[in-house]
């Protein structure tokens, strides 16, 4: 896990000449933008300036609105998302929310459809529409990425064109441990697809930055409308996620009670658990059996 | 962890009407509510699902539903009875948040996490007057203790006479420490004075002072020392067939009910209430039945009436038949108050979902019972529904006052023939709608018409609902074949006579059944390969013709050989 | 029309927005994308509120800011019933104004620790917090003794007034911020009593109270 990219911040919205502080994995780093552009991260070592050690500087790179650093050796780049780069996309980062639960609650929450009409009254789903219809979920194979398709979800006032609900078709992809990209029909091409995005980064085992990014076809509404309403859907999600307990995502199965509509988590548990993730967990094998 | 003593866990004052108190004892979170009957609930404040705090969700009164998935659980039982994700499905009803012991005395409400406890807490003497306001205290419950020792003077004239109790010969204070974690402790208390007339309000008032202002000095020296790590509370895990999302369950436990009472509820039809010799009766959906082991010895299926929230009896309805088998004369003429019958677990082969805009109900005769059960179920969620009965006259509706309870969603057909009945039904069943759910329950012929009339319509097979109470078309067991259960590995030979089910029990593989007539759909297993030869009127017309399902108890093969997913 | 310049997830707003949802208003918001977008420091915000703090109301021509004035403002104004914020009793007048202030030091307690856990404003987060468990405390005694006394809101009224809207959303959102509500039976009620009043509106971070009846 520590060989991979994670998020620290938006590029846009890191302000040029200061050192910013931030936390991966528990520890303390700090990262700047020059006046050029230029990114750079360290790791915080002692009471030394960051930056003052050439030793401490760490790979960093910009992609997808967002600055990535990594405390390890990354295998190659971050994955890819096609479609940020077609030209007549808005592509907004829409913003950083702490959490204070493990990334991998955030991630599998993002996963979730069945929470729709309780956490998103009104806008992404509506009770009594509650039904998750069957979809497929695969591992790709190399094994590098989940993939659930043909995901169906009931949301009222499913288009901008329409006041009546309609069922939504999303894709879920999970192409990094702490990351999720879903896509979903957009209101305006019915053939094309939006794409909506969330970075974590695990401040600790039990704490989290949720990055949001935002690649869609809408030539209608604002940057900040975008932000403003993604932030609304995030504001709802993170009370649920702060009183989950235990706050460490458990991987082993009896720990909670999944349904067939959590065919997206159980694979995203058990793929962590086979790629021997340990942070932000609870590893199948640490889990206490006896009350 | 202490065994062996109650402790309290919460004021009385702090359970008020639709209010889910969160408390803490030893580092275990607990969500603790009354329901509108009265009954308090101590849980784990935990949802099995997905970990989430069930204080953040809501008490409606009968149940505590969750704030992420709308997952609702039964008072007294926890059972959880309505997973709106599926709603096509019955949960298991094994799916049960964890329970503790509750007792309400002087005020407080009490609990403990140890088996070896006393069923009642220690008496504490004569304690009804003041509940004091609860003062928790961010220390230790040693340190806390070390300080109410030390000489505390709780003013008015009190001096400590006992452990942690104070008089001064015409008032007594008690005080209990809850230990809430390894550095919260609680401390509740009691007063009771002998007069009548003072001044309650002051008295309430000074003990909060001087607690506060014990608070403020416990807490400096708390501040001192070293924290002690909070207690980490261990989860039970669930069980292993929950975790692998079985696609139904097996139930074979019984329960022993006494029947509560034995009443008319309508003309020939008699309605016991069952209520458990001990414990608390498993949850139920609305729409299940329960087997009931008759004095005769023959058993009998009849559907659950009452609402799924009424957590404290099963209510069945017994129409007598003429000429009755065995089963509804028994119940009429034998069955008496106070009787010992003993019962299946609920099981639900008729599951109501709750995502539908609007829902219909067609009820004839005695086939009203679990449609009664259902439509309770939408009325306690606000959910839009029509209901239509039809008997032959007014005295022959059942349950004439949960009828009434109805109001004008309620629309009686009496006295109607057959023809004039399918006209009525086909009236009903005018607009198909996608939005619409249909449940019919009633006798046999009533049902064929529906179906074929729902049919002709254009309805979506999906969203039409039937129950035949029994299978009244001729069975035809003389074929012979083979089956190979493709799980336990073994092939067995079927004879003229005789069923799969019985076959399959005969060689030892357990299969639940109920009804044994192709009526309930408990027996249902998956077919592999081969071509079943279905005589049960359980499954629709679309499922028969799929092939891939079959009711052991009284389907048969076409084929030479069934390969069954068993 | 009024118009009101909003942020979604701020608790300052959500007063107003509670008061105009109980009195059935309508008003026209204007977004001010506080977080991450910081627009209530530029010159364009500046100009409407030199402080560069929200909300702010325009009322026609009248121009108002500070959450605590706006909703004495529009209760004054516009609660033909006087029961958000009676003006004929100067015990009941003085209490509400007292109750306003308090509501001012929970903004500068359990808001900014929100603001530095959730948003990452640099402010003293454990500062916060213990300012926050320090005025929890009292809230939470007071509540306790008014309904020890059959009463439901902070102010000895029968009727909710402003200072139960003024306190309220930094009391909700107050886990957000770190400071747990476990110790504070009494505030936990008076949460669920303000969610059933009739017209209550949520914001994210808040959940609706169940059914009453």
């Amino acid at each position: 896990m520590a060989n991979q990219w994670y998020p620290l911040a938006s590029v846009e919205e890191t302000a040029v000449g200061r050192v910013h502080r931030t936390r991966l994995f528990g520890e303390p780093i700090a990262y700047a933008k020059d006046t050029a552009g230029t990114l750079t991260a360290w790791r915080c070592t002692g009471s030394q300036q960051p930056g003052s050690d050439p030793s401490t500087a760490l790979p960093v790179i910009a992609r997808y609105g967002y600055i990535w650093a990594t405390i390890g050796t990354p295998d190659g780049d971050i994955f890819p998302i096609p479609e940020y780069g077609e030209a007549d996309r808005r592509n907004v980062a829409a913003g950083t929310i702490g959490v204070q639960v493990s990334a991998q609650r955030a991630v599998e929450n993002f996963l979730d459809m069945g929470h729709f009409p309780f956490v998103h009254t009104g806008i992404l789903g509506q009770e009594p529409h509650t039904e998750v219809k069957e979809y497929n979920v695969a591992v790709s194979q190399d094994g590098r990425e989940i993939l659930a398709t043909e995901c169906l979800f009931y949301q009222p006032m499913a288009s901008t064109v329409s006041t009546s609900g309609a069922d939504v078709e999303y894709t879920y992809r999970v192409p990094h441990p702490t990351c999720s990209v879903l896509y979903k029909s957009s209101p305006l091409d019915e053939k094309r697809l939006d794409v909506i995005a969330i970075f974590c980064q695990p401040t600790g085992h039990e704490t989290l930055r949720g990055h949001m990014m935002l690649s869609i076809l809408d030539d209608v509404n604002t940057d900040d409308f975008i932000r403003n309403f993604q932030l609304h859907i995030f504001g709802q999600d993170k009370p649920i996620l702060e009183n989950q307990f235990p706050k460490r995502l458990p991987l082993e199965p009896r720990a909670e009670t999944p349904i067939r509509a959590d065919k997206t988590s159980i694979v995203y548990r058990r793929w962590l658990s086979q790629h021997g993730v340990t942070y932000g967990v609870i590893p199948a094998s640490e889990q206490v059996n006896t009350p | 962890m202490s065994s062996g003593i109650w402790f309290p866990v919460a004021n009385t004052s702090d359970l008020p009407h639709r209010h889910v108190f969160q408390g803490r004892l030893e580092g275990r979170e607990l969500a603790i509510w009354r329901a509108d009957d009265g009954h308090v609930n101590i849980w784990e404040n935990r949802c099995l699902h997905r970990g989430v705090r069930l204080s953040i969700g809501t008490n409606t009164g009968a149940e505590l539903v969750c704030q992420y998935h709308g997952w609702r659980y039964a008072n007294r039982s926890a059972g959880c009875t309505y997973i709106p994700a599926h709603p096509a499905d019955a949960p298991a009803r094994t799916v049960r948040n964890r329970t503790f012991p509750v007792l309400e005395r002087y005020g407080l409400v009490w609990t403990h996490f140890s088996e070896n406890t006393p069923a009642e807490p220690q008496p504490v003497g004569q304690y009804d007057d003041l509940t004091l306001r609860p003062i928790p205290i961010g220390a230790p419950g040693k340190l806390v203790w070390e300080f109410l020792s030390d000489h505390w003077d709780p003013g008015l004239g009190l001096a400590a006479s006992d452990d942690l109790s104070y008089s001064n010969g015409t008032a007594t204070l008690k005080l209990f420490l809850q230990p809430a974690d390894s550095n919260r402790t609680i401390v509740r208390g009691l007063f009771n004075h002998q007069e009548a007339d003072y001044d309650r309000g002051q008295v309430l008032l000074h003990l909060n002072t001087v607690l506060s202002e014990l608070r403020t000095r416990i807490e400096n020296e708390a501040a001192r020392r070293p924290a002690p790590e909070p207690l980490i509370p261990a989860y039970v895990p669930v069980s292993a067939e929950l975790a692998a999302m079985p696609e139904r369950s097996v139930q074979t436990g019984m329960i022993r009910v006494h029947v509560a009472r034995k009443t008319s509820a309508g003309e020939g039809v008699c309605s016991l209430e069952l209520t458990p010799v001990s414990g608390t009766l498993p949850s139920f959906q609305p729409g299940a039945h329960i087997d009931i082991s008759l004095p005769n010895g023959l058993t009998r299926q009849y559907s659950l009436i009452n609402s799924p929230l009424e957590t404290d009896r099963y209510i069945i309805g017994v129409k007598r038949e003429n000429p009755s088998q065995g089963g509804s004369e028994v119940i009429h003429d034998t069955v008496r108050e106070g009787d010992l019958l003993a019962i299946s677990e609920p099981r639900n082969n008729f599951p109501l979902r709750r995502d539908a805009e609007s829902t219909l109900f067609i009820a004839g005769g005695i086939g009203i019972t679990p449609l009664l059960s259902m439509s309770a179920a939408l009325n306690n969620q606000n959910l839009d529904f029509a209901f239509h009965y039809f008997t032959q006259n007014r005295a022959q509706r059942a349950f004439p006052e949960r009828l009434d309870l109805l109001g004008s969603r309620l629309t009686s057909h009496l006295n109607l023939s057959p023809q004039q009945t399918s006209a009525e039904i086909a009236g009903i069943l005018a607009s198909p709608s996608a939005d619409r759910q249909v449940y019919i329950c009633g006798p046999g012929p009533m049902l064929d018409a529906a179906r074929s009339i729902a049919e002709k319509q254009g309805w979506d097979e999906k969203a039409i609902h039937f129950e035949y109470f029994k299978n009244t078309r001729e069975i035809d067991d003389s074929s012979s074949f083979e089956i190979a259960l493709a799980r336990s590995a073994m092939t067995l030979q079927v004879p003229a006579g005789q069923t799969i089910l019985s076959v399959l029990r005969e060689n030892g593989v357990d299969m639940p059944a109920s009804c044994q007539q192709g009526a309930c759909g408990t027996c249902l297993a998956t077919v592999l390969e081969g071509e079943p030869d279905h005589q049960d009127v359980y499954l629709s017309r679309s499922e028969k013709d799929r092939g891939d399902r079959i009711l052991t108890c009284i389907s048969r093969a076409k084929s030479k050989r069934l390969v069954l997913d068993v | 029309m009024i118009r009101l310049f909003d942020f979604d997830l701020s608790g300052n707003c959500y007063k107003v927005r509670l008061l105009l949802a109980f009195l059935g208003l309508e008003y026209e918001k204007t977004n001010i994308d506080y977080y991450p977008g910081r627009q209530h420091r530029t010159d364009a915000f500046l100009r409407i509120n030199p402080l560069g703090q929200l909300p702010v109301i325009e009322d026609g021509d009248y121009r108002l800011r500070d959450a605590q004035a706006i909703l004495v403002y529009l209760a004054h104004k516009y609660d033909h019933g006087g029961n958000w914020y009676p003006t004929d009793n100067p015990d009941l007048i003085g209490e509400i104004s007292q109750w306003l202030a308090f509501a001012d030091q929970l903004t500068t307690t359990a808001s900014a620790a929100r603001l530095e856990s959730a948003m990452f404003f640099e402010l003293d987060g454990d500062a916060a917090r213990a300012g926050a468990h320090k005025l929890f405390r009292i809230l939470d005694a007071h509540l306790w003794f008014r309904e020890d006394a059959g009463a439901d809101w902070i102010c000895s009224a029968d009727e909710p007034t402003i200072a139960d809207i003024a306190c309220f959303p930094y009391v909700a959102l107050s886990e957000e911020g770190g400071v747990s509500r476990e110790d504070y039976p009494a505030i936990r009620r008076w949460l669920d009593r303000v969610k059933r009043i009739p017209g209550f509106c949520v914001m994210p971070g808040v959940f609706p109270a169940g059914p009453a009846v």
